[in-house]
């Protein structure tokens, strides 16, 4: 890439109309962010923008497959509520979401709290339990396919050893609350270390001395921290509690492979929903309408949690 | 003294059960790959190598293609585009930002078709290059983000020297910025080469041609073995192979991406 | 100063109203003039199936490509994503020039169009009333043809011969009735140890209608009306066929794993050896045996008597979108030659899909074969345009009555499963 513009040193004092070799320092900076910004403006804008757009547009119509779309707004959007699915994948998708980050979050904090001091064997266990991240999503949920099925897994048999079981047990699908254990279990598992990255990242950011003048002034370990390292990592919690909520959200690999949904749809997640209305019922209107509509959820709800973020940091 | 030992084998203990819990999928997935009807053998990583649908040389090649060109144009965007959203002030910065952000609250159920409809009328249907592009869209909220808080983290003063040495924007970038977020790139890197090396829906909806395929689709045809009965392990040796790449890449930048993180992470 | 949104905004807009325009005028590509005859002349075609089909396909391909000029490229899908595969190709208006899918798929995808049509071709090609009724019903819509048959797999029973011996029954005198079916295996299921007497798919609507619905047939009774639009669960005969293998399971004569088996280890479970005799798809004959159990096979019955079975299978028809209807045609209509059927399914033990070729040179060999060909035509195949939402689906409705027949509140379950079912038949 080349520049057209003078090194800054020979900018003019004062303001001059916009011309070619009369450009503000400011608007040629800003010319100039604009250029370095423009290959991200592009992808988002052709990869992102326009197929959302065309998303939303056939959310207005009667869209299928081959045949040419039909005008039908606000049907899509009217009929969701008669989807006899959608009720109960709304409640569960929160109730998932809700025990997800609970947990999620108190193991990642957990891990970087454990983990935050240089130690001997810190470099091991920060490998051993970032290392989940390098089997893909997946991958991991057949892995724990396999590692909770009767058929090659050992949980089975520990348990049937330890005399804690009797007989035959399926994880993935004995009941609802183990199928629902079970992907809880794998995410855990494979979302733990790189949560704990990021909050570890937060917690270092805290200047040693201010520790050192908590202590000195006397307090608890725990009254630091809650004072003073749970207030200075606001905005790291804030952007995990983000990631986690929306990932939640959005949940469907875990439950597409590990529970498919089961057992009686009791771990339906909203975004099986959609895929159930575009790929299997081949009604890509109300697919989009229903998306449209947990976008629009999910902007909502990122928007007060940053703006909460905001205010408090300030 | 008496309580720091205490301590100190408390977090020991700790650290080493959890450290143990969390290697044991993987690990038990290795044995549970290796283990045959009659004992231990290679027997599956054959089955997974030779048979009708299993992994082929080109399925590789084309996983290492897909990554490389996401790696690579991830790298590209988002360090100019994070170079951008630290340095300098221009129009519509706040809203691109924030749309890249939403690129994480759209599902892939949602969007795919219409991407699907868009690389066909790119003329980039059925190729890996199309499904590059998709991926490093995918990508961008992660590391514009990364990238972004690298460059903040820069004192103001080394670029600023720079300039007054009579450097351009370019080459102050590629001869100062860049050694200096060199951390947070290596981890952009890595991410973007996990999620390309390991990603199954979108090849699987973007790619026609079995020549095309990639690795993860070959495994994931291995999950139905005859009439749809599950050859468990079969696929534990996929998952085996597939993660091998990962980890020793893991094990070789285990430092980098721990700082990459703590200058990418911090303005939060 | 246009601001950077409003000007990808304008971008977008244009794109979209040109692709919109494509889309439109693409649409409706049938040709007005009749349509050429099977042409060979050495186009390369594409062919999608699904992963469980993949071995059949590429038989047939590999055969056709070694005599014909054109070639044929097998593409095989995992099958829980192809029909995701083929929404996502037909919505792009990228269909390969071939495509198969399960038959009971086959009304959906023909009512979308999704596949040429073909009556004309068909009609002239003289096989219309030699191939299976079931599956031409399947591909037609609105009195268009538009899928031919491709493979052929029914449900039967399955039951191994050294637990019969052991159990003291006749293992050349499989049950005639449901009810000996029920008590053949609460014989077997006496030998105890890991041994049961029979295994269903309890979680897993598609193995469920596939293996209980020929005894409601044979009852005499149904489970559809004959377009798809009403459902018939709550038959007597269908509430009947419940009761019996719900009574199994709580015996625990029905292996407790039946419960929480949603497929894909139904055949593992049978390839144990230690299942008595359980309803299940023909061409598992060769794959149990393959692991040194000893089978015998016999047509699923009714409560009273009486036989049927389940026409199952895949249908291919030629992608909407292709420009090479000639040549694709050229192979469909190979693939019903006596040719194809005898030398490619046949010989690797397949059921022929013309049913003029049930007995061949091969099926003679092994008397298990000829008792399957015959119940082609015994059996039914049912039709809907909602079936995959109404029935297959683990989300479906269908799934849920079954659970609840069999292990909830059975009344209950298949009177609001009805109603529900009915609307999902409906719906769109």
């Amino acid at each position: 890439m080349t520049t057209i513009l003078t090194p800054p040193t020979h900018t003019p004092a004062r303001p001059v109309r916009a011309g070619r070799r009369g450009l503000t320092r400011a608007r040629r900076r800003s010319l100039l962010g604009a250029l370095y910004a423009a290959p991200t403006a592009a992808m988002v804008g052709a990869f992102f923008v326009v197929p959302l757009l065309l998303v939303v547009w056939m959310s207005l119509h009667k869209w299928p497959l081959l045949a040419p779309a039909t005008y039908n707004a606000p049907d899509n959007y009217t009929n969701i509520s008669e989807n006899q699915l959608i009720g109960s994948a709304i409640a569960f998708t929160l109730k998932y979401t809700l025990v997800m980050t609970v947990l999620l979050f108190g193991l990642a904090f957990g891990l970087a709290l454990l983990v935050q001091r240089r130690r001997t064997g810190v470099g091991f266990f920060r490998t051993a339990f970032f290392l989940p991240m390098a089997v893909g999503f997946a991958s991991a949920s057949l892995l724990f396919l396999g590692l909770l099925s009767d058929e090659i897994g050992p949980v089975n048999e520990v348990l049937r050893t330890l005399g804690l079981v009797d007989g035959y047990v399926s994880w993935t699908s004995g009941s609802s609350t183990t199928a629902l254990s079970s992907a809880v279990l794998l995410v855990l598992w494979r979302f733990a270390g790189f949560n704990m990255l990021i909050l570890l990242t937060g917690l270092q950011a805290i200047p040693l001395e201010i520790y050192e003048a908590a202590r000195i002034d006397g307090a608890s370990r725990w009254q630091i921290f809650r004072r003073v390292t749970l207030p200075l990592m606001r905005p790291t919690i804030a952007l995990v509690l983000t990631l986690m909520t929306t990932g939640s959200l959005l949940a469907f690999d875990q439950f597409w492979i590990l529970t498919r949904g089961g057992p009686d749809n009791s771990t339906t997640s909203l975004v099986m929903v959609i895929y159930r209305e575009a790929f299997i019922r081949l009604d890509l209107g109300s697919a989009a309408a229903i998306s449209v509509a947990l976008l629009a959820v999910l902007v909502v709800v990122n928007i007060i949690q940053l703006g909460v973020l905001r205010r408090r940091s300030s | 003294m008496r309580t720091g030992v205490l301590k100190s084998w408390g977090y020991g203990a700790t650290g080493g059960a959890l450290a143990i819990l969390f290697l044991f999928p993987l690990l038990w997935s290795g044995w549970a790959s290796l283990r045959t009807g009659t004992g231990f053998g290679l027997e599956n990583y054959d089955r997974l190598f030779t048979s009708d649908n299993g992994i082929r040389p080109h399925h590789v090649i084309n996983s290492i293609t897909v990554s490389a060109l996401t790696v690579g144009g991830t790298l590209l965007v988002s360090t100019l585009g994070g170079y951008a959203f630290g340095r300098f002030r221009f129009p519509g910065k706040e809203t691109l930002f924030l749309v890249t952000l939403a690129i994480l609250m759209v599902p892939y159920a949602t969007i795919l078709i219409a991407l699907y409809v868009l690389l066909g009328w790119l003329g980039l249907q059925d190729s890996l290059i199309g499904l590059s592009l998709v991926l490093i869209m995918f990508q961008l909220p992660f590391s514009l983000f990364m990238m972004r808080n690298s460059f903040e983290a820069i004192p103001l003063e080394l670029e600023e020297s720079a300039q007054v040495d009579g450097c351009t924007t370019v080459t102050t970038l590629t001869r100062i910025l860049l050694p200096a977020v060199r951390p947070g790139l290596i981890t952009v890197g890595l991410f973007a080469f996990l999620t390309s090396w390991n990603e199954f829906f979108a090849p699987l909806i973007l790619l026609n041609s079995t020549d095309k395929f990639t690795t993860t689709l070959a495994v994931v045809n291995m999950r139905t073995a005859s009439h749809g009965s599950i050859d468990y392990a079969a696929l534990e040796a996929g998952v085996v192979v597939m993660a091998v790449p990962c980890l020793i890449l893991f094990a070789f930048m285990q430092r980098s991406y721990v700082r990459g993180f703590i200058s990418g992470a911090l303005k939060g | 100063m246009i601001s950077r949104r409003a000007q990808l905004a304008i971008a977008a807009s244009a794109v979209l109203a040109a692709g919109l325009l494509g889309a439109c005028s693409e649409s409706g590509g049938s040709s007005t003039t009749p349509p050429a005859a099977a042409v060979d002349d050495g186009a390369q075609l594409t062919l999608w199936t699904r992963a469980a089909t993949e071995a059949v396909s590429k038989a047939y391909a590999e055969a056709y490509n070694a005599t014909h000029k054109n070639k044929v490229a097998v593409t095989a899908y995992p099958n829980e994503e192809y029909p995701a595969k083929l929404a996502s190709a037909a919505g792009a208006k990228a269909l390969p020039d071939l495509f198969g899918s399960d038959v009971v798929f086959a009304p959906q995808y023909a009512s979308q169009g999704l596949w040429a049509d073909i009556t004309e071709r068909f009609a002239a090609s003289g096989l219309k009333d030699k191939v299976s009724p079931g599956h031409v019903r399947a591909g037609t819509w609105e009195g268009k043809t538009y899928a031919v048959p491709h493979t052929v797999d029914m449900s039967v029973m399955l039951y191994n011969k050294d637990l019969y011996t052991r159990a003291g029954l006749d293992p050349d005198k499989p049950p005639t009735t449901l009810q000996e079916f029920a008590d053949h295996a609460r014989k077997i299921d006496k030998l105890g140890g890991d041994v049961n007497g029979t295994y269903f798919g309890g979680n897993c609507g598609g193995c469920v209608e596939f293996t209980f619905w020929p005894s409601v047939w044979a009852s005499g009774g149904d489970v559809l009306d004959a377009d798809g639009k009403n459902a018939k669960i709550d038959s007597k005969e269908m509430a009947d066929v419940f009761a019996l293998y719900r009574k199994l399971y709580e015996e625990q004569v029905a292996a407790p794993a039946s419960k929480d088996e949603a497929g894909p280890t139904w055949l593992g479970a049978l390839q144990g050896g230690k299942i008595g005799i359980a309803p299940g798809p023909s061409v598992w004959l060769g794959l149990i045996e393959e692991k040194g159990v000893k089978m015998g096979v016999a047509p699923i019955t009714g409560l009273n008597g009486g036989e049927s079975t389940f026409i199952g299978g895949d249908s291919i028809g030629i992608g909407a979108t292709s420009t090479k209807a000639a040549q694709a045609w050229d192979f469909l209509q190979w693939t019903l030659s006596d040719e194809a059927q005898v030398e490619v399914i046949a010989k690797n033990k397949g059921v022929p899909v013309r049913t003029d070729l049930a007995s061949n040179k091969y099926s003679s060999a092994d008397p298990r074969i000829v008792t399957i060909n015959s119940l082609v035509a015994k059996g039914k195949t049912p039709y809907a345009k909602n079936f995959n939402a109404s029935f297959n689906d683990p989300q479906s409705p269908w799934l849920q009555t079954v659970r609840g027949a069999l292990f909830g509140d059975a009344a209950k379950s298949l009177a609001d499963g009805n109603g529900a079912i009915t609307k999902s038949l409906q719906q769109g």
